[in-house]
């Protein structure tokens, strides 16, 4: 049987959606299953310990169409440090906030490129878009069920793809998004007009 | 105006219309994806550092050269640091955008962009820079852009050869 490190790449990581979605992986999980949150301090720590993994799955958010760059660093970091015994297969999920789960296409590429040059395997991938909001909706179930089968893929190492987001249009996606970030301003005492002021450091 | 945006020091003197800023010279900080830009202090990045003097220029340049190391096919981490600080230019309303959803733009110029991507570039690295970079243009308003792949020590060659083009 083998073993699995969860590491949260989200610069949030205490308060990420990535935990969340780390943590519904890890409740179908059967194998021996650990959870480590990126810091900008701990990179080489988990560098010293990922070759007691026989896999890992990167749960992150997209950051300016690519990994945040904390991710990055992390990558760096273990391309200076790799494991002294076997490689982990590194398995992907990714998410974005926007509608199209390819969106997050780019950095999944970035990954399979570090495992590329640095002769990692690269196991199972999940793209999802529409990832801010999806799980405080009625789509959560959607989520859940295709997190499952990305948890049996990577225990019975039969490595595949995923992809799921909001099965709305657009139009209607850009209307449910309005009422989700307008909300988050309200919280802030904040109305919709005020976040949507075209000044930048207060001049237009 | 132009802005020269690079991740390394270029001996290039500025001018009236061109705005060079040295990335590597500043003090900027990782985003923390708080989202108080959108959503607390609109327009505003809430981590009071360089960053801050950057992404105004960023908005307002309607001709932009970047200069940025390539690590695993992307920007390395001295320019994605300040890719990431420069959200505070967009709304965090959506809209479609050339049939995607992206978010609305502030006051933010529309760009001929030219990035120059140096290192020691694979031609799989080179695929995915461009593949970012096509991604950029939707969420970075560029109504075009180039990219130049070149070796480290072409690059201040390059953005004096680019510099004299804007000039002309």
């Amino acid at each position: 049987m083998g073993k699995i490190m969860i590491l949260n790449g989200s610069p949030r990581a205490p308060k990420s959606n990535s935990k969340r979605y780390a943590k519904i992986f890890a409740d179908y999980m059967t194998m021996e299953c650990d959870y480590v949150e990126l810091t900008s301090k701990n990179h080489s720590d988990i560098c010293s310990k990922i070759g007691e993994y026989t896999d890992v799955l990167i749960v992150f958010p997209l950051y300016a169409d690519a990994l945040p760059v904390g991710l990055l660093d992390f990558f760096k970091t273990l391309e200076a440090n790799p494991p002294l015994a076997s490689k982990p297969v590194i398995s992907i999920f990714v998410n974005c906030g926007f509608l199209e789960y390819t969106q997050n296409e780019v950095a999944v590429m970035m990954i399979k490129l570090f495992c590329q040059q640095n002769n990692y395997k690269v196991g199972s991938i999940f793209m999802l878009g529409s990832g801010e909001a999806i799980l405080d909706t009625p789509f959560r179930f959607m989520v859940t069920m295709a997190i499952k089968r990305l948890s049996k893929s990577v225990v019975n190492k039969s490595y595949k793809e995923f992809h799921l987001s909001m099965p709305l249009t657009k139009r209607l996606f850009i209307l449910a998004s309005n009422v989700y970030w307008t909300n988050y301003g309200k919280k802030n005492g904040i109305d919709k007009k005020q976040m949507q002021t075209m000044e930048i450091e207060g001049q237009l | 105006m132009n802005l020269i945006m690079s991740d390394r020091d270029i001996n290039i003197v500025e001018n009236r219309n061109t705005k060079y800023i040295d990335l590597s010279k500043l003090k900027i900080n990782n985003c923390i994806g708080c989202f108080g830009c959108w959503t607390k202090t609109p327009g505003k990045c809430v981590i009071r550092d360089d960053a801050v003097k950057v992404y105004p220029y960023i908005a307002k340049s309607d001709k932009v050269l970047y200069v940025s190391r390539v690590k695993y096919g992307g920007y390395d981490s001295v320019f994605k640091t300040m890719v990431e600080r420069a959200i505070p230019v967009q709304q965090a309303f959506i809209r479609i955008h050339n049939g995607e959803t992206h978010h609305f733009q502030r006051n933010v110029k529309e760009k001929d962009a030219t990035i120059i991507a140096y290192g020691n570039i694979s031609d799989g690295e080179k695929k995915v820079f461009e593949s970012l970079i096509s991604r950029n243009a939707q969420n970075m308003n560029f109504k075009s852009y180039k990219i130049l792949f070149i070796e480290d020590n072409m690059v201040e060659t390059e953005v004096k050869k680019i510099l004299e083009q804007w000039e002309k």
